[in-house]
């Protein structure tokens, strides 16, 4: 097992630099996800560590041995694709085997990897079966046995789940938490899906053109966002973002004035200190949805009702404001609210934070 | 719904399908099956290019004879070592130039187009061209050899019987291969990426990526493309005519049917040829698709 150590890493194609220098430690055994909007490079960085794309700088290590000049099969890596890229014209035993059986490795110790591989992903019955005979999530099984039988120091996923359906992604999700479980490698799982990324990850790395923008623990990135890209990509639905004005700073929180002359305190990190702008200067409020409560009494910010989503479990408002800035409001399943309908609405200054004009988090 | 033929629709249906065949049927029925037809029937008579209309039944005399003449045998042995070493070395060749192609070179685009020349050009002009190429006096192959030291006298490359061949066989090899490259490369850009890149992460030697898993993969694509240049080979006539005339070296069951046909004006005779000609070609074809499990479709 080992971890995977990036150092100003980048990476150009052509004259475009699409990787900006990218520092990361993961930890030997940890679990990491790159997420990030499509073109944020995170597929390119997974690339770079598997050695499918040279680096055009930076240094990159696996288990303490730079690596820049091996190529993948010398890496200790296995990769699971998002195409699966499954040999069509070989069963599924033989897929899984094909990179053992030219190691020259021992046909008994090949055939009881494999073996090994399909009981712990249950498909021992498939082995005889060639790709196009087999479902979406079977071949996502082959594909996760391939990597498994190299027995690598360290599995990459690029977006394994995101070509099956909604309930087979949920299913799947768990297994590959179960893997993570049982294998105890060192992980790194490249996706879109943010709740993928929060439901399986120790670390999450938030990725936006082609820079870091934070890695954190899930709750970490969830409730300590560093500025405001990552606070709209983490969490769905996502965070509301309000234009307010602030009123200066006092021990340690910030009093801003919400449209219709409604003051609120919210408690700055001061992470970024001496960074708190002047009294009168702009600045935004982020409030997510599932923390803009209704307000009990008669005080609290007045929103008109735009629109009712029910899901059942929850309802989503949306609403707009006086001066009418638009806010999600996420209730209870069973709230009796009607579209044109006013609502006084409580923000809580304790969850919501405060992005200063250059977006980062006060 | 194909349970109920006899539903008006079914029938509407099945009416509206004939009528848009007809055309074709007809126009197949004029322009193949009707000279075609017109052949075998001759090839069982004694008729002759100026006695179109005052022929008589011969039986199976022509074929007898057939079999009986040394030329023709000459002509069937011709014909198959053209078909075995042109398509062999077009298939190798091509393959390996599809595979160049494929990989990602600057100035790719015009590559490809710059390769199938050879294949745009009519087979009279280019068989023309290179019969003047390989003229024993003024042509530039002799000049060349000549003035590296290779030869020391001017050959008579398409007269000599031990070089005709042979050169029959360059020039078709010349003219062929960008076709067999092309339609590899089509099967080659087919095939994903990531298998590529799985195989790197797999460790696979270059080598045997190539033989375990392109290979197997182009494999459908690539008979289709042999099984066209094999019949297309069979039925050589061009080539030949215009490099060597009727010369017994070089000479085909094409050229050998037409000379008979045409120079001997044996209508009978030289439409048994033919007729036995496209026996060897429907053997062919049907012995290529099923050992070759040949998927003419090609798709999977």
């Amino acid at each position: 097992m080992a971890g995977v150590t990036l150092r100003g890493v980048r990476k150009s194609f052509g004259r475009i630099e699409v990787i900006h220098g990218v520092d990361l430690d993961v930890a030997d055994g940890e679990f990491v996800a790159f997420v990030g909007p499509s073109g944020c490079g995170k597929s390119t960085l997974l690339r770079l560590i598997a050695g499918l794309e040279e680096p055009s700088g930076g240094d990159l290590s696996i288990g303490g041995q730079r690596v820049n000049d091996r190529p993948p099969a010398a890496r200790g890596i296995a990769m699971v694709f998002q195409s699966y890229a499954l040999y069509p014209h070989m069963t599924a035993y033989d897929n899984m085997a094909f990179g053992l059986t030219l190691s020259r490795t021992d046909k008994g110790t090949i055939a009881e990897r494999v073996r090994a591989a399909a009981r712990q992903l249950q498909i021992e019955d498939l082995l005889d079966r060639k790709p196009r005979d087999l479902s979406g999530g079977q071949r996502q099984r082959v594909a996760i046995g391939r990597a498994i039988v190299r027995e690598p120091q360290v599995f990459l996923f690029d977006e394994p789940l995101s070509n099956l359906d909604a309930g087979l992604r949920v299913q799947m999700r768990l297994e590959i938490a179960k893997l993570k479980a049982d294998l105890r490698a060192t992980m790194i799982y490249v996706t879109h899906d943010q709740v993928e990324a929060m439901t399986l990850a120790d670390r999450i790395v938030v990725l936006n053109a082609g820079r870091v923008e934070q890695a954190g623990t899930p709750l970490d990135l969830y409730h300590r966002p560093r500025n405001r890209f990552v606070a709209g990509f983490i969490g769905s639905p996502a965070m509301n973002f309000l234009d307010v004005v602030s009123e200066g700073r006092a021990d340690g929180s910030v009093r801003v004035w919400l449209p219709g002359g409604v003051p609120l305190d919210i408690a700055v990190d001061g992470a970024v200190d001496g960074a708190v702008p002047p009294a009168g200067s702009p600045l935004t409020l982020g409030v997510r949805p599932e923390h803009a409560g209704l307000a009990d009494g008669g005080a609290g910010l007045l929103a008109t009702i735009l629109a009712v989503e029910r899901l059942g479990g929850e309802t989503h408002c949306h609403a707009a404001l006086e001066d009418g800035q638009r806010l999600l409001v996420r209730l209870d399943g069973d709230r009796p609210v009607a579209a044109g309908e006013r609502l006084r609405l409580n923000l809580r200054g304790e969850t919501a934070h405060l992005f200063g004009p250059d977006g980062q988090r006060l | 719904m194909s349970g109920l033929p006899h539903s008006s629709l079914e029938r509407q249906r099945r009416r509206a399908a004939w009528l848009f065949l007809l055309p074709m049927l007809v126009v197949l029925t004029g322009v193949a099956g009707w000279p075609l037809f017109r052949t075998v029937f001759f090839s069982f008579t004694d008729a002759t290019l100026a006695t179109l209309d005052g022929f008589q039944g011969v039986g199976l005399d022509n074929y007898l004879w057939l079999m009986r003449d040394p030329v023709w045998w000459r002509a069937v042995w011709n014909t198959l070592v053209f078909t075995v070493v042109s398509v062999g070395i077009e298939t190798a060749l091509g393959l390996g130039i599809a595979l160049i192609l494929n990989a990602h070179l600057p100035g790719r685009g015009l590559l490809r187009a710059a390769v199938l020349i050879p294949w745009a050009i009519p087979t009279v002009v280019s068989a023309q061209m290179w019969g003047w190429m390989f003229h024993d006096l003024y042509g530039v192959v002799n000049a060349i050899l000549m003035g590296l030291g290779l030869i020391a006298e001017p050959r008579a490359w398409t007269a000599d019987p031990d070089l005709a061949l042979p050169v029959v066989i360059a020039v078709d090899v010349w003219k062929s291969t960008p076709f067999m490259a092309l339609l590899i490369l089509a099967a080659l850009q087919m095939l994903p990426r990531d298998l590529y890149e799985a195989a790197r992460v797999d460790g696979v030697h270059p080598v045997k990526v190539f033989f375990r898993i392109t290979l197997p993969l182009i494999r459908p694509a690539l008979m289709v493309a042999v099984l066209f240049r094999t019949l297309d080979a069979l039925r050589v006539f061009d080539l030949m005519y215009v490099l060597t005339g009727n010369s017994r070296s070089t000479m085909s069951m094409s050229v050998y049917a037409r000379q008979y046909l045409i120079d001997f004006q044996d209508v009978g005779y030289g439409s048994a040829a033919a007729t036995l000609l496209v026996l060897v070609l429907a053997v062919a074809t049907v012995l290529a698709v099923t050992l070759g499990r040949v998927r003419v479709d090609a798709g999977r």
